[in-house]
């Protein structure tokens, strides 16, 4: 498992574009993580230095109440990044398990289990986000739930494909035979040998999430200021595109940059993993590649 | 701005009421210009037609579908429309009005002494009154003893200032269509409706038929409702409108310095930090008149309205008889003041906490302005949350009283001072946020003294002096600055624009140079 994942990191860094989107992530996560420790002050205001462009003091300018952008950026990356770890978590907490149960069961249970899921899935991700937030109020937390909800019916259909692939093949017949419990077999056996599939959809959904999360911020529906946000700072910025064209532009780069980051990784990933089921399973052979 | 004594009032209506034929005609500049299709872009859907009902979103329409009795100049003047001459008694106790002749509605119908009774009853009527029903409080019973002639009597004696805010307030309805009027206008104004696609715009034409000699100039009126400020300016940047209505005070300073012309009108709106009274740490006085050192007014006044308007520490605009800039310097940002009274509240440290700031959260400068007091807050030691509502849900919760802090914009404050009772922080009775009874009752009584104080000018000066004390004493409702309202940013070729006294939109000098 261990030498499995760092050939699986070794052949991601050999893709440039992955490794740029790694490299990028990295920096986003880093600095997110010690922000605390960077001279920088996202909440303080200095109404007099207010919409200044960028300069060697203040590399991203300041906003309409004079704060930092670059330390608003910085500060509202821990808020993208939570909220989509969070949604992730959240919704393969959810979603990977009633996969399992539906597709290694099937019959009735998979009748059920499916159609809530087609019911969250008929849902618009933005409006049902926005209806929950409705409900739950508007925090960090709501939003995090909101998108994490958002992310069950890819988990759980994914899930149920992988078992209802894998529930018949003879490793797992051979666990059965030897008397492996239900659980076991869908946790134990097949959920390891399903979980490739699984971490390119949590890391498509960690991009949706950020994505997400900033397009709540922008109809005004995400975390409430002064806690920074890249979907907020949007949503100010737009409004200041005249006199401080920087105030938007930066915030969203950066935001275009880490969802570009997560998709290029995600798709190396589908490259790499989809070669290896190829391979795997002798498609190779006759020259078809 | 000139502050108009109640003598000096008088003597300027008579003298007015006296040169009322000359107030028909227009005025010299309009001349010069042409006529031709005015388009305008608005930032509101209209809600209804019913000029009892005024509000920001129908403020540009209501001034071109109908006339006052009176009008004022934007210097505060009371000067002659659909009332030619007015009389008030020595008693202070009645007005009677004498009514312009040849004027028509819309529909047809001649304005006569029946339209004025069929507005005054609707305006004296709990339910269908609306804005003006309170204004109507002063008002005993009314006659008419024939067509042209109206008398108006009060319950007491009232004060001019507050007689001419009452005639100019009362927008002559056509009492043919008074029951429809929501649906359908019912004035004498200079334009008449032609079609209205909801959400999108709004067409009128030129009523031919109407009083004031060449007017309106421009035969048609178009307003395109745009959801964007940015949207509007652009529009008029790329000339497909010639102005725009009641846009941001941020826009209006960009465009100007563009080369555009901005107009802003006497009647500005005063914000107000509003605080209830009746809840948590707000129970305690001294912790209340903390916020009027808290307030970094000049800050907020150029993060949320581009700096365009005044700081002020009461709920007056400039132009209002009761304005006094001492209090401004007086109240001015005082972080240490604020703490002392903070310190003097008795108040605990958790007993301070655990409330928030409402905040409309589709209102740009209300989200600004906030976050400059929960700044100023956590500076003096008191942090706190903001409960961002959107639309209806903020409307709800301000008007219903659900909240422990919110900003909101208070109107009718560069008129007669009572007049800021119309607003619901202010309303001295059936206060839907500090309730009944109303838990200041030195505000109630300073109020009471302001609406008897019809006798000499010291008189008036004195009840001034007490309400204004009061206000910052009792410090349920922190104002911070006047702004515009109703701002018009119009292209250079547009000449003609009259500046309304409430910032409604008047269309009809409007011409194209």
């Amino acid at each position: 498992m261990r030498d499995g994942l760092i050939s699986l990191g070794r052949r991601l860094l050999a893709r440039r574009g992955a490794a740029l989107g790694l490299a990028f992530l990295a920096l986003v996560a880093l600095a997110a993580a010690f922000a605390g420790l960077l001279p920088l002050d996202p909440l303080g205001q200095s109404v007099a230095d207010a919409l200044k462009p960028p300069s060697s003091e203040s590399w991203f300018g300041t906003d309409e109440l004079g704060r930092d952008i670059l330390a608003r950026v910085v500060y509202g990356a821990r808020t993208s990044l939570v909220t989509a770890f969070g949604a992730v978590l959240t919704a393969a907490l959810v979603g990977v398990p009633v996969g399992l149960v539906a597709g290694f069961y099937g019959g009735w249970r998979d009748s059920l289990l499916m159609r809530c899921i087609d019911v969250l899935l008929a849902l618009p991700n933005i409006l049902f986000a926005m209806a929950l937030i409705a409900v739950l109020g508007r925090s960090q937390s709501a939003a995090l739930i909101a998108v994490g909800v958002a992310g069950i019916p890819g988990f759980a259909r994914i899930a149920r494909a992988q078992v209802m692939t894998l529930r018949s093949l003879d490793f797992v017949t051979a666990v059965r035979g030897f008397g492996g419990k239900p659980g076991y077999i869908m946790f134990r056996t097949i959920l390891p040998n399903a979980l490739s599939p699984l971490v390119v959809q949590a890391i498509v959904l960690a991009s949706i999430a950020i994505l997400l999360e900033a397009a709540l911020a922008f109809l005004g529906v995400g975390v409430p200021p002064p806690t920074p946000s890249w979907g907020e700072m949007l949503r100010t910025g737009k409004s200041y595109l005249y006199e401080a064209p920087s105030y938007a532009v930066l915030p969203g780069l950066v935001l275009t940059l880490t969802i570009l980051s997560f998709d290029t990784i995600g798709r190396a990933l589908t490259a790499i993993l989809d070669r290896d089921e190829t391979d795997a399973s002798g498609a190779t052979i006759g020259g078809r590649r | 701005m000139t502050k108009l004594s109640r003598r000096r009032f008088c003597i300027t209506g008579l003298a007015l009421a006296g040169a009322a034929p000359f107030a028909a005609a227009p005025p010299a500049a309009a001349q010069a210009l042409k006529g031709g299709t005015l388009r305008v872009g608005v930032l509101y859907e209209l809600a209804n037609y019913d000029p009892q009902q005024l509000s920001t979103v129908n403020f540009h329409v209501i001034k071109n579908l109908y006339d006052s009795l009176i009008e004022y100049t934007p210097e505060g003047r009371p000067e002659p429309s659909l009332a030619t001459k007015w009389a008030i008694a020595p008693d202070k106790t009645s007005v009677t009005l004498t009514l312009r002749e040849g004027v028509t509605f819309h529909s047809g119908n001649p304005f006569k002494a029946d339209s004025v009774l069929a507005t005054l009853q609707k305006g004296a009527d709990p339910k269908r009154g609306k804005n003006v029903f309170s204004t109507m409080a002063i008002v005993k019973d009314w006659s008419a003893p024939d067509d042209r002639t109206v008398t108006i009597h009060f319950r007491t004696p009232v004060p001019d200032r507050q007689i001419f805010d009452l005639l100019q307030f009362l927008i002559p309805i056509d009492p043919k269509g008074i029951d429809t009027v929501e649906t359908v206008p019912a004035g004498t104004g200079a334009y008449t409706l032609v079609s209205r696609a909801v959400g999108q715009g709004l067409t009128l034409k030129a009523n031919p038929k109407y009083w004031r000699e060449q007017q309106p100039l421009a035969q048609d009126l178009v307003f395109t409702v745009f959801s964007e400020d940015a949207a509007a300016s652009a529009a008029l940047e790329s000339g497909a409108v010639d102005i725009v209505y009641n846009g941001s005070s941020r826009s209006a300073v960009r465009l100007k310095d563009a080369g555009f012309q901005v107009f802003s009108g006497p009647g500005q709106l005063v914000q107000v930090f509003r605080i209830n009274s009746t809840r948590g740490p707000f129970r305690n006085k001294s912790f209340r008149q903390a916020f009027n050192y808290l307030m970094d007014r000049a800050s907020i006044l150029r993060v949320g309205y581009a700096g365009m308007g005044k700081v002020v520490a009461l709920p007056w605009a400039p132009a209002s008889p009761a304005f006094d800039e001492s209090y401004t310097r007086t109240y001015a940002y005082d972080l240490d003041k604020a703490k002392k009274l903070i310190a003097a509240s008795g108040l605990s440290a958790d007993a301070m906490k655990g409330w928030k700031i409402l905040v409309d959260g589709s209102n740009e400068a209300s989200v600004t302005i906030s976050q400059v007091v929960q700044g100023s807050l956590a500076k003096a030691g008191i942090p706190v949350e903001l409960d961002m509502r959107q639309g209806a849900e903020y409307v709800t919760a301000l008007l219903g009283g659900d909240f422990d802090a919110t900003f909101g914009a208070v109107g009718n404050v560069q008129k007669f001072p009572t007049r800021v009772t119309t607003n619901s922080i202010y309303r001295t009775a059936g206060n839907p946020i500090l309730k009944d009874p109303h838990p200041h009752p030195d505000y109630v009584a300073a109020i009471a003294r302001v609406d008897g104080a019809a006798g000499g000018e010291a008189e008036v000066k004195a009840a001034y002096d007490n309400l204004n004390r009061v206000l910052v004493d009792e410090a349920f409702g922190i104002p911070t600055n006047s702004y515009d309202v109703g701002l018009i940013v119009a292209s250079e070729k547009i000449g003609g624009v009259t500046l309304d006294i409430d910032n409604l939109f008047v269309a009809r000098t409007i011409g194209f140079k």
